[in-house]
């Protein structure tokens, strides 16, 4: 007698999607960012972004057999997590900038806390965090595109403690290309945006956070800008906003899975950092914004979790 | 139990940091420097010493309804004759330790070690109690202390020992650089005492 | 209730031991702490104002962030004066000394205790930043700039630590101005 029915437990009904998959749509969109990196600062900035992501790919790799752990370094994770570190370093940055970091983030931040999934912040901002405030110089030697390495001051510092734009800041149109000096992939803009709109058409990532996220920024650099277009385009287009955004915030592991709580955490990291940016001491707070959030996602799911169907409200009870 | 016995049990088996996790405040807060580590580790050991014996003395005169006051009061005395002593001979580490000087009154190993040994104990084996764990926490913060110190400033003792072309992680000698050292000496520490426990 | 009497008597008794011993120690330790602080004030200021051989605290100046003044003498005639000042930084406040010479030239600028970001913030304390000060007339407005200075009031600040910079720059205009108000024609 052939068996017609299976007996299983549920799932019965399978997505498409492997973790494998997701990744490697979010590495599709983030090649143009790399792509213009490559073309704005030459060959240095490609043999950065290859050293980060063949550490990531090698920390793994070996955390993973230490462990005796099944080795998973195929499904692109730590490939990401490479190479949005290397997007985040400046380009004259040393050889061994992007190898530190990059096994700190898959070491400490994610493998040591059980690897994908598992860590509760994003393993490339953590490192680009801990990096900075390691190696300051370095990490904030930022150059203008093209070979001959010119230190060039970041767009943001234009804006830094002002609220108009000062005549010598570089044109909108070279900022949103990424025809600026900045960390290597967080320069241009549109084509970051442009990952973003293929990885929200695929369904990888829901437009709820880049969306209020960088909506936040933008509203409160407005008002604060005294109602200047301009000025508030500048804070949104220049700087971590939009790599931070669309593919570090979004993070599975270390955002909520509510929506409300998706909604307050994008609100969190949009004020925080326009605030860092407006009084804060540094340039930028996109980093810290999302790293401090990442913290209090935990709390936010718990406020936010929906109630189960049929259970009583305690208060009412 | 033997003299030995109470002696190790503090410096390894039953150590205050790696093992019992206690006085972690001053143990995250002032190791960036193998100094430091050390100067904190003494200071909290002249404490544990002389608190432990001077408990075990007075633990008969003490009712125990009142012997959490008391015990305190014991070591906030030898805190601060320490902390003036500090001042008066060894500035340098004493701006260097700062507002943790004070805070071993509330280093709970201190009140613990009252607590569960030289309130039940003789004086002598109070200060071998008091000896070897104040050794062990000393031995601990002096590790955690030279690991922060060669990743965080490339130096041992303030002696440079990587050369000039090292660049040290200056996070390391920071807070976060605390808990991220703590913790892989932690998980290094189970690792091989784990190992030793197998083996026996 | 007798009990708590006895309790309390035993508490007394404890505590008056500590306090007993408390005093001694500190009997034996003060004068070696008082005798330290005071040659490391004296130290301090010397370097800032090395002409003078000998320095007298001036009263009643103290104000707003202006937190010490010595008047300096060489051979019993007044030199200069060092001022010392806490403004805030970018994390808590900074000790700012400065020297100057009886006609106002800053002779010398010390960052004292700081809170400063290692790294960043602290570089107001290298030379590279300092040494814009010496030499120049401490009656002006000093202001920061971003870029090369070409002005004499123009402090250039040092890279990301715009506010540490500025801390230095209140801190001298402030003794600039006490200069000119209560020093100058003392």
């Amino acid at each position: 007698m052939v068996e017609r029915l299976t007996v299983s437990s549920s799932p019965h009904i399978r997505s498409e999607n492997t973790t494998q998959k997701i990744m490697l749509d979010v590495v599709i969109a983030l090649l143009p960012a790399t792509i213009a990196a490559i073309f704005f600062f030459r060959s240095n900035a490609a043999i950065l972004i290859a050293l980060s992501i063949a550490t990531a790919l090698a920390t793994e790799l070996i955390i993973q057999k230490i462990r005796r752990h099944p080795v998973t370094i195929n499904d692109f994770s730590a490939v990401i997590t490479g190479l949005l570190l290397a997007l985040n370093i400046p380009a004259s940055a040393p050889w061994w900038i992007p190898v530190i970091g990059s096994a700190f983030a898959i070491g400490i931040v994610k493998q040591l806390f059980g690897g994908i999934g598992q860590n509760f912040m994003n393993p490339a901002l953590a490192a680009r965090i801990f990096l900075t405030l390691s190696f300051t110089g370095p990490m904030t030697g930022w150059i203008k595109p093209g070979a001959d390495a010119v230190t060039g001051a970041t767009p943001l510092s234009f804006v830094k403690g002002a609220t108009a734009l000062p005549a010598n800041a570089p044109s909108l149109f070279d900022i949103g290309f990424g025809n600026i000096a900045g960390s290597m992939g967080e320069t241009s803009a549109i084509l970051l945006a442009l990952g973003g709109l293929y990885l929200i058409y695929r369904g990888v990532i829901s437009i709820t956070i880049p969306g209020i996220f960088i909506g936040t920024v933008a509203i409160i650099t407005f008002i604060y800008g005294q109602f200047d277009l301009q000025f508030m385009l500048y804070h949104v287009l220049s700087g971590g906003l939009f790599i931070g955004a669309i593919y570090m915030a979004t993070d599975y592991a270390s955002s909520p899975i509510t929506k409300k709580g998706r909604i307050i955490f994008a609100l969190g990291c949009g004020i925080i950092t326009a605030m860092i940016r407006i009084f804060g001491a540094y340039n930028e707070g996109v980093g810290f914004a999302i790293l401090l959030m990442n913290v209090a996602a935990p709390l936010i799911e718990r406020f936010t979790s929906p109630r189960v169907f049929g259970e009583v409200n305690k208060q009412n009870a | 139990m033997k003299l030995g016995r109470i002696f190790s049990r503090g410096l390894v088996f039953d150590n205050p940091v790696f093992v019992q996790l206690l006085g972690m405040c001053p143990t995250l807060a002032v190791t960036n420097s193998a100094f430091n580590g050390l100067g904190m580790g003494l200071a909290t050991t002249a404490v544990l010493l002389g608190s432990n014996f001077v408990i075990s003395l007075i633990k008969g005169f003490i009712p125990s309804k009142i012997r959490i006051p008391a015990f305190i009061v014991v070591i906030a005395t030898f805190v601060t004759v320490v902390g003036m002593l500090m001042n008066a001979y060894l500035p340098a580490l004493y701006e260097a330790l700062g507002i943790f000087i004070p805070l071993i009154v509330v280093n709970c190993l201190i009140l613990a070690r009252a607590e569960a040994f030289a309130s039940k104990s003789s004086p002598f084996k109070s200060i071998v109690d008091g000896v070897g764990m104040g050794l062990g926490f000393t031995i601990a913060l002096v590790i955690l202390g030279i690991v922060r110190e060669i990743t965080g400033a490339g130096t041992v003792f303030g002696a440079a020992i990587l050369g000039e072309s090292f660049i040290p992680a200056r996070v390391m000698a920071m807070p976060p650089g605390a808990f991220i050292a703590l913790g892989l000496l932690l998980a290094l520490f189970n690792r091989i005492t784990s190992k030793e426990l197998n083996e026996l | 209730m007798r009990e708590v009497i006895k309790l309390g008597l035993i508490l007394l008794l404890i505590t008056s031991v500590a306090a007993f011993v408390l005093g001694i120690t500190n009997d034996i330790t003060q004068g070696v702490i008082n005798a330290r602080l005071e040659a490391e004030n004296i130290k301090s200021i010397e370097a800032l104002l090395p002409e003078a051989d000998e320095f007298i605290m001036v009263e009643g100046v103290e104000g707003d962030i202006i937190v010490e003044v010595y008047e300096g003498f060489a051979n019993g005639n007044v030199v200069g004066y060092t001022i010392k000042t806490t403004p805030n930084g970018y994390n808590g406040t900074v000790e700012v000394l400065v020297g100057v010479t009886k006609a106002g030239e800053i002779v010398g600028v010390k960052i004292g205790q700081n809170t400063e970001t290692p790294g960043l913030g602290t570089k107001i304390a290298d030379a590279a930043y300092i040494n814009q000060y010496i030499g120049k007339d401490i009656t002006q407005e000093f202001v920061v700039t971003k870029d090369n200075p070409t002005e004499d009031q123009q402090i250039q600040a040092v890279t990301s630590a715009t506010v540490s910079s500025n801390a230095v720059v209140s801190g001298v205009n402030s003794a600039g101005s006490l200069f000119n108000d209560k020093l100058k024609n003392r």
